[in-house]
């Protein structure tokens, strides 16, 4: 176990080799939150609801949604696929470890350090704008939400990777990605709850993965899910990330043969 | 010729750590036709051709052994390392390495393993070469007291003590290649698989790698095969060389058993003391050279004593010397007339 912790370590040193390129992210990420902070509030003026969520919900949200996806919706493996083409995977696949944990070490760190930096940027939004938000303290909702949100990160990693490993077969890893990223914040509820959609499509988007990934780790926090559904939820996270795990080693399996650690 | 009785001898001599038995790896390439029609076309029909990279072949290495492998650009000669590494699973036939079979990849076998290659890197770009060495501790899952006798036994080795701490983006690609090869050889492999190391090395650090190698071979007793375009490298380090062409081996033996099959002529060497027509050196035998006041004889080894003596008594010869065929020279020949 040690090799991962050293890995997420040495990720975390690499970021700040770079600071400057990483405090410019930082603040790109604080303006996202605020453009969609007062798009809201304004939409929902205090003491008014609108789809069925007051201010202080719908801003809760939001906030919420942009802290979990800096959470749950990044991963260092993109590089996969580029990885595969430049032949570099060989270096991997050399040495005694494993290639899906590396990665996942490499996030781990990663996300370590957003966490931090996103707890600073909070602490001080929080501090200047005093926005009416929805607090939660009951212990058990935290650790549902928590839950949720490692099971997010899991299905996104497995998805990023499964993205990556089709460098296996096409040296043009990032248009399909590129075109996964932006449907993906619309499909997680990134932009807006997805409870606000016509019920038949919500009913749909209950059985897809995606909306496991944002829309539902914060509906817990908000305490808008009654218990069957929480656990539904938390099931149908389970299945996906069975899934995608069992579909993600096959994949990597097939590849392999078909390997050349080209490069040189 | 070698091979004869491989296969028997696999099972019988414990020493044996590399056979390979009947190898092939075949390439699906795909074939593009140029411009942008050319692409429009392979986005629907795409047309595939099979390369053999490797074709057939079959050999065995002992323990300790120092093998060359030589062979012209595309050969095999990298794909048969990255078949023995374990990167590629081979399209027929078999290999096993310390026991192992490579494609499997089981962390003992990777443990015991090195593949150098020139271009590759390791190295975490942004960071020391140490943090590196580092991790690569705690994947190998070395002792430290292993490790740091490890680390300062390859850095003295290799005189880059000093540099340990800078960033591997500012070193130069000499220490580059240096750190590489300390961050290969931590683990201390059994078995080292060295393509093309001395790459892009400048004349001095060759040799220091050559000696390297050496050492290390006695060292550890490592088995290490080793691929070169520099025939220098192949010549100091390896008794033993494997000639592959087109994917198939068309020479194993020792360098000395070379020369003598391909070979079996010397050079002989002579500076005159006055002027003579080229016509009549030609009536001595094959000229190979001739630049006033040197020319160069080809002459078949059990011919020498004869010509030699015949030219010292009919030409005005102010020095003779008398020389193997470069190395180089007869492996090009054999590609000329078996490619």
């Amino acid at each position: 176990m040690n090799k991962y912790f050293q890995i997420a370590k040495l990720t975390w040193d690499e970021t700040l080799v770079y600071r400057l390129n990483f405090v410019m992210w930082r603040i790109r990420v604080v303006l996202q939150i605020l453009t969609l902070y007062f798009l809201w509030a304004s939409l929902i003026p205090s003491g008014t609801t609108l789809f069925g969520y007051d201010q202080s919900q719908m801003l809760t949200y939001i906030l919420g949604a942009s802290l979990v996806s800096s959470i749950v919706l990044s991963s260092r493996s993109s590089a996969v696929g580029d990885e595969i083409n430049s032949g570099n995977l060989s270096n991997f696949l050399l040495r005694p470890i494993n290639y899906f944990l590396y990665w996942f070490s490499r996030d781990v760190g990663d996300k370590a350090m957003n966490i931090a930096f996103a707890m600073v940027e909070l602490t001080i939004i929080f501090a200047i704008l005093k926005p009416p938000l929805f607090i939660r303290v009951e212990s058990i909702h935290l650790l549902l939400t928590f839950v949720a949100i490692i099971l997010a990160i899991i299905i996104y990693f497995f998805f990023s990777f499964l993205l990556g490993l089709i460098g296996f077969w096409n040296p043009e890893v990032w248009a399909p990605r590129f075109i996964f990223t932006v449907l993906l914040n619309f499909f997680a509820g990134g932009l807006f709850p997805l409870d606000i959609l016509p019920k038949f499509i919500f009913s749909i988007f209950q059985l897809l993965p995606f909306t496991y990934l944002l829309y539902f780790p914060i509906k817990i926090y908000l305490g808008q899910l009654t218990t069957i559904e929480i656990f539904t939820g938390i099931a149908i996270s389970l299945v996906w990330t069975t899934l995608l795990y069992v579909v993600v080693k096959y994949i990597w399996r097939k590849g392999l043969l078909v390997y050349t650690a080209q490069g040189r | 010729m070698f091979l004869v009785g491989l296969e028997r001898s696999i099972w019988y001599n414990p020493s044996v750590v590399i056979s390979v038995s009947h190898l092939s790896k075949y390439y699906q390439v795909h074939q593009k036709e140029a411009g942008f029609f050319g692409s429009i076309k392979s986005l629907f029909a795409r047309k595939y051709e099979t390369v053999r990279a490797v074709d057939n072949i079959s050999f065995s290495i002992n323990e300790g052994e120092l093998v060359g492998f030589i062979g012209p650009n595309g050969a095999g000669k990298t794909t048969t390392l990255k078949c023995l590494s374990g990167l590629l699973f081979p399209t027929s036939g078999e290999i096993s390495v310390l026991g192992f079979t490579p494609w499997e990849r089981k962390y003992e076998f990777l443990g015991s393993i090195a593949l150098v290659m020139g271009q590759k890197n390791q190295l975490w770009w942004d960071l020391p070469a140490q943090e590196t060495f580092l991790l690569n501790k705690e994947i190998y899952e070395i002792s430290a007291k292993k490790f740091n006798e490890r680390l300062s036994e390859l850095s003295s080795l290799l005189k880059v003590d000093q540099l340990l701490k800078t960033p591997v983006r500012k070193l130069s690609l000499g220490e580059r290649m240096k750190m590489e090869l300390i961050a290969s050889l931590i683990h201390s492999p059994k078995m080292l698989f060295l393509d093309e190391p001395t790459l892009g090395l400048d004349i001095v650090m060759q040799q220091n790698l050559r000696d390297f190698i050496k050492e290390y071979n006695k060292r550890h007793r490592a088995t290490i095969i080793l691929t070169s375009h520099y025939m220098k490298d192949v010549e100091s380090l390896c008794k033993r060389v494997i000639i592959i062409n087109l994917g198939k081996i068309i020479f194993d033996g020792e360098l000395k058993t070379l020369a003598r099959q391909h070979a079996p002529y010397k050079l002989i060497k002579v500076v005159l003391q006055r002027h003579i027509e080229k016509n009549s050196i030609q009536t001595f035998g094959r000229v190979a050279k001739f630049q006033y006041p040197e020319f160069v004889l080809i002459s078949p080894n059990e011919k020498i004593s004869e010509l030699t003596s015949k030219l010292l008594k009919q030409l005005p010869i102010e020095d003779l010397t008398i020389q193997e065929p470069a190395i180089e020279d007869i492996i090009r020949e054999i590609f000329l007339s078996k490619g």
